[in-house]
């Protein structure tokens, strides 16, 4: 079938097109180049002043694994006031800031997004995220695989394990996760936390491996370059939420040595300690660090008030802001040697001194930083904010007037402490389209993804041009997934499945011989059990796996 | 002007979700618009009509006439009015009910007057579990507002109770006043094991002797002013508690919890 999308203002950045109109050819699921004058036309869309992007992606979002779980046994108040009633073609579930696994699929893809990656798979709950993320209808899925915190890593550290030895593991492991990516949280604290350490910095040593976070980012991100993963370590860093954190984060910058490394929600690493509260924005000072560092990409976090639930990996920080639960009640809890976990709603307010910063920080990190192909939107769902709020930023981001309007109304302490008012960048539709579509493709290496050229694969959103561009970005009039059309008018016309998105570096197998050992002697898993088969994503027929060049492949 | 009446002609086999019958949101509504309101009934959406008759116009007092012990969430978030209901009810019994008052002959489910916060029920039976609790989750219970049962009522009266009053003239069942935070719990006959659960303040006034638990402090016989105030408060009530003969000002206290903050109190009657 032969699908023709007229006449619509194409912004595709991954191939240098930014408002030109041209048509789109869609067949078999990818787009393809114009078909020669006697091929019928079976289906033609006529997008004439309509604005035509490739499916969004989410390279950072918390929708697969235990901590979501935790997050919704928590908090049962806020799936009651959400709840989503079936119809003929959508399952029921419910919403707000952890929405269950079917309606997660159905609100990405209302919003034109298409693919959406969880940051944090923990190795032995892999199965238990992947399972989770193959209830997720319509969009694509993947995951990074956390390291970092895991014993078994420490113990090679400490015993002096040579970086080969390192990579092995590290590559058998994204195997063993079926992971596109590996991502390291409070690297070491997770694990420090356990020794009963509250806090620890980056040149701090672990009380019982002696190791420090800097030690351990620097093998991880070596070893992520030396077996050839795209997507550079994604890295939740030291110190998260602690007012002069900034410094931490401009000392990870400059130990990595130009190594490749991706920040993931900054924000939360950029206070200061100025002013009468002894926090400050640190904003400016980390973009001119990331605007220098052409090695360093980052994602937001951004803040947006009202309620949401911060799930995290980071138990060490997540035992510190207990008492800021609310409604309060939180959970953080050990994972068998692997890392760690903490649950506690969050209530944002504008009327907070520190919540109205963290608002004005991440946007000032937004417009701060030049480079739109080395920053991404996110709120760190749903640590910022729930997913559902990315229109309402997208708006931020592209009215000044209205962010300022808003900025007025916040605690008048806060707008002191920042420069947002100032700031007069407002970003431009394809500068959208590069944060949320062409650059995050090339950041986590997404072969045929986030473009709109022949051969990618026919992920594509249609939106009405308007000035609310919170309106805009909220309701797609088409979003096609693979060809499909799935959201007419922003509403879920056609429910397919995703494929999951995974590479398989190569490794010595005999990193098998010592993990074994370790397995039988620590874990309460076989080493069997622990790897993931692909049988277990295709089996029902509904999921399959898309296997992702290394970087220095040839695609 | 004659109550707003719906006799239930049919007892279906699944729950019905009576939440939209409330008096605020029938207002200035004819009864044919009334007759087509959806209800949900298991997986079924049903119209009004087709399991009640209706009658009357006056909405600021609803009488459900039939009722049986499926019909759940009746007066829920009620804002003003009078429901009255003949026969058993189920669960969820005015929850979170914000003013008015509701009355029920027979006896209630699980949840009644769960986090109501103003307002007055009155159940005429028995009762089930959770009465004037919070929601599974949920911290906060009843928040103010006053409910009387004159049957027995089942476990975790009171559960994490914040304000407002709980008046029981028959039996409860076990954790009476389990987690309360604040308020006041009046049994006159007994109740189960665990009374005062983990309270953290608040007032349970008992007219026979529980089992202590451990965990609470025996403070003596007291002569408490407060406690002829409390029961004049009681007076304009449709009660044994509203009888002269009722009163009493000599008790017997306990505090506790102290495995809790340790300030709440049982009273028992000396």
């Amino acid at each position: 079938m032969l699908t023709k999308l007229t006449g619509g203002t194409i912004y595709d950045p991954a191939n240098g097109i930014a408002g030109q109109q041209h048509d789109i050819y869609i067949q078999d699921g990818r787009i393809v180049n114009p078909p020669t004058a006697d091929q019928a036309i079976d289906q033609e869309y006529n997008l004439q002043g309509k604005v035509v992007m490739s499916g969004a992606i989410d390279m950072h979002t918390h929708i697969g694994g235990g901590k979501g779980n935790i997050a919704r046994m928590l908090m049962p108040e806020d799936h009651r006031a959400d709840p989503v009633a079936r119809t003929h073609i959508c399952r029921s579930g419910c919403g707000h800031a952890m929405p269950s696994t079917f309606i997660t699929g159905y609100r990405y893809a209302e919003m034109g997004y298409t693919s959406c990656f969880e940051p944090a798979i923990l190795p032995i709950n892999a199965r238990q995220a992947h399972m989770e993320m193959a209830d997720i209808p319509i969009i694509d899925k993947g995951g990074y695989v956390m390291l970092g915190s895991d014993d078994y890593l420490l113990r090679m550290l400490t015993a002096k394990k040579d970086q080969q030895a390192i990579n092995d593991y590290v590559a058998w492991t994204i195997q063993a996760a079926k992971a596109i990516g590996v991502k390291v949280v409070n690297p070491g604290g997770i694990n420090a936390f356990k020794f009963n350490q509250r806090k620890l910095d980056l040149d701090e040593q672990n009380n019982h491996y002696g190791v420090t976070p800097r030690e351990i980012l620097h093998v991880l991100a070596t070893a992520v370059k030396a077996i050839g993963v795209s997507h550079p370590l994604h890295v939740h860093g030291c110190n998260l939420g602690v007012p002069g954190n900034m410094h931490t984060t401009l000392d990870t910058i400059q130990g990595m040595a130009g190594l490749p490394m991706h920040l993931t929600h900054i924000q939360f690493h950029s206070y200061g300690t100025e002013g009468d509260f002894k926090f400050s924005s640190g904003a400016a000072q980390i973009a001119e660090a990331i605007n220098k560092n052409k090695n360093i990409t980052i994602d937001v976090g951004q803040v947006l008030f009202g309620q949401t639930v911060t799930a995290s990996g980071d138990n060490m920080r997540q035992h510190a802001n207990h008492k800021h639960a609310n409604p309060n009640k939180w959970v953080t809890m050990d994972i068998e040697c692997d890392a760690g976990c903490g649950v506690v709603p969050f209530k944002y307010k504008d009327q907070n001194f520190v919540n109205a910063l963290q608002w004005a920080i991440g946007l000032e990190t937004f417009l701060l930083v030049d480079d739109p192909w080395r920053i991404f939107l996110t709120t760190d769902h749903p640590n910022g904010a729930p997913f559902t709020s990315y229109p309402h930023l997208i708006r931020l981001l592209m009215d000044k007037s209205f962010r300022n309007d808003m900025l007025a109304t916040l605690h008048p302490e806060a707008q002191k402490m920042t420069t947002l008012a100032s700031i007069d960048r407002e970003y431009s539709l394809n500068e959208i389209a590069i944060m949320t579509r062409a650059g995050a493709a090339k950041l986590i290496g997404l072969k045929d993804r986030g473009g709109l050229s022949a051969g990618n694969w026919a992920d594509i959103t249609v939106y009405t041009e308007h000035s609310n561009r919170e309106l805009m970005f909220t309701k797609p009039d088409y979003v096609f997934k693979d060809g499909t059309l799935v959201v007419l008018n922003g509403s879920v016309v056609a429910t397919p499945w995703g494929t999951t998105h995974t590479i398989k570096p190569n490794y010595d197998a005999s990193v098998e011989k010592e993990l074994q050992s370790y397995f039988d002697r620590y874990l309460t898993m076989k080493l069997g059990n622990f790897k993931m088969s692909d049988d277990e994503i295709t089996e029902d027929g509904r999921g399959h796996i898309t296997v992702h060049p290394l970087a220095g492949d040839v695609a | 002007m004659s109550a707003l009446t719906f006799t239930l002609t049919i007892q279906p086999n699944q729950r019905v979700d009576m939440s939209p019958l409330v008096c605020q949101a029938l207002q200035q509504r004819e009864l044919s618009e009334i007759a087509a309101m959806p209800l949900h009934c298991g997986k079924k959406t049903l119209r009004v009509d087709e399991l009640f008759t209706i009658s009357g116009s006056d909405s600021s007092h609803i009488i459900i006439k039939n009722s049986f012990n499926k019909l759940d969430f009746i007066g829920k978030n009620l804002a003003g009015g009078r429901i009255t209901v003949e026969g058993d009810v189920g669960a969820y019994l005015g929850l979170g009910m914000l003013a008015g008052s509701i009355s029920v002959v027979g006896n209630t489910g699980l949840y009644a007057g769960a986090e109501m916060k103003k307002g007055y029920l009155e159940i005429n039976g028995n009762t089930g579990d959770f009465l004037g609790g919070a929601l599974p989750g949920n911290k906060i219970g009843m928040k103010g507002g006053l409910i009387l049962v004159k049957g027995d009522a089942g476990a975790r009266v009171g559960d994490h109770l914040r304000r407002g009053m709980i008046l029981i003239e028959g039996n409860t069942g076990d954790y009476c006043g389990s987690r309360m935070i604040a308020g006041t719990i009046a049994v006159m006959g007994t109740t189960g094991q665990h009374v005062g659960y983990a309270m953290r303040r608040g007032t349970l006034l008992l007219w026979n002797t529980p089992h202590i638990s451990a965990s609470f402090n025996d403070c003596g016989t007291h002569t408490l002013a407060f406690l002829p105030i409390i029961f004049k408060a009681f007076a304009t009530l449709n009660s044994r508690f509203a009888e002269s003969s009722t009163a009493f000002n000599r008790v017997q206290r306990y505090a506790g919890d102290m495995a809790e903050m340790g300030r709440g109190e049982i009273l028992v009657k000396h």
